[in-house]
């Protein structure tokens, strides 16, 4: 009896969960490079009912479990802008972001220039590099990003943009900050396929009709599970009432 | 529910975008004014099933795990330091810049301040002063009977005194450089200063060393564009109202449990 409940309280957990994640995507649809979360759930089935003399047999229960979020890499709309420190990645790579963390792979190319004169993303530290972080002087002028990341102002060359894909790049962790994590065993490789566009940055990759559609699909599902719940309860309440019902 | 405090960390970033745009599309005729852009960032994440934890004695790891990200956030509204265009204004006293650099002008205080709004005036001394009548750097004072009054590209001013048939030079008008200038502060009147953040400044001389040029009789109009500031606002506010809804669901679903007990 009480699994309706039970099975109704999973679905409405993961529920939960899902429009968390759907609301943490609506409100990063205007971030530069951010890109969007799913959820993917999974039948989780209870045990056999060790007693098999029910002439029907026992039936499983299967309860639902978010088993876990997924990253949409797909590419965001590119956004020109008109700054030369803008870049927006073409492709499958990541800028190379030095935080106190260690390195952050990063698609929001939105870069600055600190007091010291190094290229740094909007939080200031510093995007790196083949050679460590790339250092502009006051004089420079004429900023040129090219598609391979080479750094040149008007006069000389100032570096390279480190550019990294990775072979594994759905086991990335998200780390805040519109920038991912690697954990172990996923390695950066020097990246081939992807290319920098400047003066343009990344859109978000969150489309909002799908988000709102998602949306109305869990507040819906949620509402009629809260309705089996209540369904439930009354079923309950009138056993209660018929089986106390001691004839006079 | 943390859905509705996740959606009113985004409806919180988009009014502060379409602050940001509006105080662009104010400022689209002001001189020299550098339209600014806001920049945002997700907020934490909480792993609910960290990925790569075991799920078995025998080593089996979970591909990929929960993540829970608790919104947006406004990260800076940085300075797009790009050139204007230049506005032929005939006045003399108007004068670009093209290229790079601010002029320095000091405030009431003795303090310097930085533009790129070259709409200079002469005051009763005879000074170049701004339209607030703070002193362009180094200070340049006018004789009254001077005519023909001309500021070359390198800044030179220069006039022709009664009875001379040859120009007066008087002075050199200044430049300043940043390293990072987006990193300056905005003070109002279309004036900056130094922080930290933009360095110290590095004066020198109008076309030279990677200084711009100056342009009299031209102003340098605002680097807003109409069309790109209301696709953002468009944007802005569609991402506002469907932030709105997210709440609006949160609280649907909220209302659903309530409904239950009775």
């Amino acid at each position: 009896m009480d699994n309706t409940l039970l099975v109704a309280l999973s679905r409405q957990t993961a529920l939960q969960r899902a429009l968390e994640v759907t609301a943490n995507n609506i409100a990063n649809i205007n971030t530069t490079g951010f890109k969007a979360d799913g959820v993917v759930f999974e039948e989780h089935l209870s045990e056999r009912a060790r007693d098999n003399r029910f002439a029907l047999g026992d039936r499983r229960v299967s309860f639902v479990a978010d088993r876990a979020t997924w990253h949409n890499f797909r590419q965001g709309a590119v956004q020109p802008t008109g700054n030369p420190l803008d870049v927006a990645i073409s492709g499958d790579g990541f800028l190379v972001v030095q935080t106190p963390r260690g390195e952050r792979y990063t698609r929001n190319g939105a870069l600055q220039i600190s007091a010291t004169g190094e290229l740094v993303n909007p939080e200031g530290y510093p995007v790196l590099g083949d050679g460590g972080p790339i250092t502009l002087q006051t004089q420079d002028r004429n900023i040129t990003i090219a598609p391979d990341g080479t750094v040149s102002v008007s006069g000389g060359l100032r570096g390279r943009l480190r550019i990294v894909e990775f072979p594994q790049r759905e086991r990335l962790q998200k780390d805040a900050t519109s920038s991912f994590a690697a954990p172990d065993g996923v390695q950066p490789q020097p990246a081939t396929r992807s290319r920098l566009v400047q003066g343009a940055v990344e859109t978000s990759n969150v489309e909002g009709v799908i988000e709102i559609s998602r949306m109305i699909e869990i507040t819906r599902a949620y509402t009629t599970l809260s309705q089996l719940t209540l369904a439930q309860s009354d079923m309950r309440r009138s056993a209660i009432e018929r089986l106390a019902d001691v004839p006079a | 529910m943390r859905a509705l405090h996740t959606a009113a960390t985004g409806m919180i970033a988009q009014e502060v975008n379409v602050q940001v745009i509006s105080n662009n599309i104010a400022n689209m005729r002001t001189t020299g004014y550098k339209r600014q852009r806001a920049e945002f960032q997700d907020l934490l994440y909480e792993h609910v099933r960290r990925a790569g934890s075991q799920t078995s004695e025998q080593g089996n790891m979970l591909p990929a795990g929960v993540e829970i990200g608790a919104g947006v956030k406004t990260v800076g509204t940085p300075r797009v330091m790009t050139q204007g265009n230049l506005l032929p204004t005939g006045k003399d006293f108007d004068v670009a810049i093209r290229g790079e650099g601010f002029f320095r002008i000091q405030l009431p205080d003795g303090s310097f301040a930085y533009t790129r709004d070259g709409s200079f005036e002469m005051d009763a001394q005879g000074r170049i002063v701004t339209n607030q009548g703070y002193v362009v750097q180094p200070g340049i004072t006018i004789p009254q009977n001077a005519t023909q009054i001309t500021i070359n590209s390198e800044g030179r001013v220069s006039v022709m005194l009664p009875g001379n048939t040859t120009p007066t030079q008087l002075g050199q008008i200044e430049l300043s450089m940043f390293i990072n200038k987006a990193g300056l502060q905005a003070i109002g009147d279309n004036l900056f200063v130094e922080t930290t953040a933009s360095g110290t400044p590095q004066n020198g001389t109008p076309g030279v060393d990677g200084f711009g040029n100056l342009q009299q009789g031209n102003l340098e109009q605002a680097n807003v564009e109409a069309v790109t500031e209301i696709s953002d606002l468009i944007a802005a506010q569609r991402a506002y109202e469907m932030n709105a809804k997210v709440i609006n669901a949160a609280d649907q679903m909220l209302q659903a449990t309530a409904n239950v007990m009775r």
